[in-house]
């Protein structure tokens, strides 16, 4: 008996894997490029105060405020510290919950930021950070006028 | 009368697969490649973290970014600028725009105060009120 040794398809039934493979392939690529390895950004929204000479010119009047929290931030000997209207605090998150517990008596009551020249950005941000995450809705920063700017 | 008919041979037919392919080929080069233009708008730089940072407003609004490097290096439109400079330069956009111009500071984590300050100081002399701070998000 002769058995066929060659089982031909038609070609309509035919699977081809040259497209599936371009295909398969082009996805991969596709994925591959359009996944963003960045750390998607973020914004923190902030007003401005300055204070010192240039304050009266600058800024429009306010109402003189009850009372204000004001936060110097000073970087001694390589580690930051703290001063919570003039208490100074040891860390974080000792600031963290005397803000937390002044803006649960009062959110309104303004944060003045006063941040020394040395102090890096990310810590200023973590404060503004703590202050915003307290709840307090005005957060603004003082910033020192240099003298001699002829203002 | 009778108009001939003409009927293709099935060799001549006409194959779509390359062309499907050419295609697709283009329309992912143009995707990749508007994505890494987009990308490219921005410096490298290792921003400061916040818990509370809001996604950015991909809204029309008149915006000047502000990149700070490192070495306290200020970049407006990719070239170095001086505090003066810049006050003046702000002034001049915020006029031209005739909205409320937002000022994006994009700075190092690093980099010391006092070279932001200045930045913050410009922006309030010039009366650009709307000033923001690039973050990432802090880790849980």
């Amino acid at each position: 008996m002769r058995v066929a040794h060659r089982f031909e398809r038609s070609g309509s039934d035919d699977v081809l894997m040259t497209p599936m493979i371009d295909v398969v392939f082009l996805l991969l690529i596709f994925f591959v490029c359009t996944a963003s390895f960045q750390v998607a950004e973020q914004v923190l929204p902030s007003n401005l105060l300055a204070a010192g000479s240039v304050a009266t010119e600058i800024v429009p009047p306010l109402e003189q405020p009850l009372e204000r929290i004001v936060i110097r931030l000073r970087h001694a000997g390589g580690e930051p510290a703290w001063l919570v209207n003039d208490r100074p605090y040891g860390s974080l998150v000792e600031v963290q919950a005397v803000l937390v517990a002044l803006a649960e008596i009062d959110p309104a009551l303004p944060v003045v930021l006063d941040i020394g020249g040395s102090v890096p950005v990310g810590e200023m941000i973590n404060v503004y950070d703590l202050c915003r995450v307290a709840g307090f809705s005005t957060v603004q920063f003082a910033a020192s006028v240099p003298t001699g700017a002829g203002e | 009368m009778r108009l001939p008919t003409r009927k293709r041979t099935s060799g001549a037919s006409f194959n779509m697969t390359p062309m499907i392919d050419v295609v697709f080929l283009l329309i992912i080069f143009f995707l990749v490649s508007s994505h890494l233009a987009k990308q490219e708008v921005q410096l490298d730089l290792d921003l400061p973290a916040a818990a509370s940072g809001a996604d950015q407003e991909e809204e029309n609004r008149p915006r000047v970014t502000i990149n700070v490097l490192p070495r306290g290096e200020i970049l407006l439109a990719g070239a170095p600028v001086a505090p003066s400079e810049l006050q003046r330069r702000l002034q001049h956009e915020a006029a031209r725009v005739e909205r409320d111009l937002e000022v994006r500071i994009r700075s190092d984590r690093t980099v010391p105060y006092q070279y932001v300050e200045p930045i913050l100081l410009a922006c309030a002399r010039a009366g650009v009120w709307n000033v923001t701070f690039a973050v990432v998000e802090q880790a849980r």
